[in-house]
């Protein structure tokens, strides 16, 4: 991934992933702006640094998997930098990131460009010149809403499987009430594997998600968690299986009862909010 | 012909390389076992630690030794070889430290196969030195530890590259470049006691 030089300051972890890799916003917003216009991102830069937001300028679109792994919340773009494949590269991004607010900030655009990139997935469009703090406003407004109709957002309700009950509300599992004691990233590790409902997910998927970053081959962080969140499950609930090692792959999360047979129950059930 | 036409002294010193060797074996296996299972052992880094304060006071002894008693042994030879072997320890304890001190929290499969490798050089240094002591043949042990620096660097080269990557962690890149590199100069140092012996065997002949 390209970056051009005022690439801002390193982005920290601020928030919990859903399943969708988009962070629910509660620290600073993470943003991403591809753009070449130096005096637009330099200002842009200057101001949302002031509000703590951490920023990162691009000058060449990243790859989808990149962005993921930039755990944004929101996005601006300029079209006309990326010349034809701009749709393309919108459609694509708006798919494969579903829950990353988008917002298209380019140059003087027809009305059927403006609904075309809305339909394809944009959640809003500003045309050049604009005022910063107008495109300040706009991004909170996105990511506002993008947090109400998130799922997996800390309003979610807790999932129930087996013994175990997981509050992303509270960053926390329990058993029978009591909480487990996970730190956050171990959390993150079981509500990633919880949410995934039965599937198998790869490490290379699950470090990606919960580490924010692409995984290096050879790195058994994945693997060292997973023993961690294990050993701290079977304490409190030791005749259950929640995680099970699908070798050379990755894991998956389903819980089997005492008798080694599958749970009756879903593998992993959301409650209604408020359960 | 003797090899090293050990006298009194000699001996002494040959014993404390001996000693050293041993040293060296313990520290390089102990390695291997806390990233073999990192976290689960952090502890064995305290042990680490100890093979180094120990690896220091087995230097002194034969600084002392050269010193006092003098030696048969070309004293640029001794001293290298000695310093050789102290390295080995230091890097060693360097690496355990960096994983405490980086707040490494999983190991990586090159860290462990870099450690393996270090390991097995460790003991091929021990042999080397025991079979110097008793004038025996060392070549076997020279040539394994050659052909484990070459296997240590092929995995460090490889293991370096994939941490440049994109989009990975810069801490990740930060903080295991280094502890790759003190692998690899712990193994290095392998080398080097191997060919200051190398060394002494030539001016026999």
């Amino acid at each position: 991934m390209q970056e051009s030089q005022s690439v801002a300051t390193p982005f920290a972890p601020a928030s919990v992933p859903n399943v969708t890799g988009v962070r629910v916003q509660q620290g600073p917003i993470r943003l991403a702006v591809i753009d070449t216009d130096s005096g637009f991102v330099r200002v842009l830069g200057k101001r949302v640094g002031e509000m703590g937001w951490q920023h990162r300028i691009l000058t060449a679109p990243p790859r989808p998997e990149d962005l993921l792994s930039m755990r944004l919340h929101a996005l601006i773009v300029d079209l006309a930098l990326l010349g034809p494949n701009g749709w393309e590269f919108l459609e694509h991004v708006c798919e494969s990131v579903p829950g990353l607010g988008v917002i298209v900030c380019t140059g003087n655009s027809s009305v059927a460009q403006r609904v075309r990139g809305l339909r394809i997935g944009a959640d809003d469009w500003i045309t050049k010149p604009c005022h910063p703090q107008e495109v300040i406003a706009r991004v909170e407004a996105v990511v506002r809403r993008r947090k109400r109709s998130v799922p997996g957002s800390t309003e979610d309700g807790p999932l129930l499987a087996g013994e175990l009950e997981i509050r992303a509300d509270q960053f926390q599992a329990f058993v029978g009430g009591q909480s487990i004691d996970l730190t956050r990233r171990e959390f993150e590790l079981l509500h990633l594997l919880a949410k995934a409902r039965g599937r198998v997910l790869e490490r290379d998927e699950i470090y990606q998600h919960v580490w924010g970053y692409a995984m290096v081959h050879g790195d058994r962080s994945v693997d060292v968690f997973v023993r961690k969140v294990r050993q701290k499950i079977e304490r409190f609930s030791p005749d259950w299986t929640y995680i099970h090692t699908h070798f050379g792959i990755g894991y998956r999360f389903e819980p089997e009862a005492p008798d080694d047979e599958p749970a009756a129950e879903p593998a992993a059930e959301e409650l209604p909010s408020g359960a | 012909m003797s090899m090293l036409r050990p006298t009194s002294n000699g001996s002494g010193l040959l014993a404390l390389f001996e000693e050293s060797g041993r040293n060296v074996e313990r520290t390089g296996s102990l390695l291997r076992d806390l990233l073999d299972d990192f976290p689960e052992h952090s502890s064995l880094a305290r042990d680490i630690l100890i093979c180094e304060q120990e690896g220091d006071r087995i230097t002194h002894d034969i600084i002392h030794e050269m010193t006092i008693n003098g030696s048969k042994l070309d004293q640029r030879d001794a001293y290298e070889l000695a310093r050789a072997l102290d390295d080995v320890v230091d890097y060693a304890e360097e690496t355990a430290d960096s994983l405490e001190l980086y707040g490494v929290e999983a190991p990586m499969e090159q860290a462990q196969e870099l450690a393996a490798v270090l390991a097995d050089a460790s003991v091929s240094v021990a042999e080397a030195l025991a079979h110097l002591r008793a004038d025996e043949d060392v070549s076997t042990q020279l040539i394994e530890i050659h052909r484990l620096e070459n296997e240590g660097d092929r995995i460090s080269r490889e293991a370096i590259a994939s941490l440049f990557k994109s989009g990975t962690d810069p801490m990740v890149v930060i903080r295991w470049k280094d502890i790759f590199e003190s692998l690899e100069q712990a193994i290095d140092s392998c080398e080097t006691v191997a060919h200051v012996i190398e060394g002494m065997r030539l001016k026999r002949r």
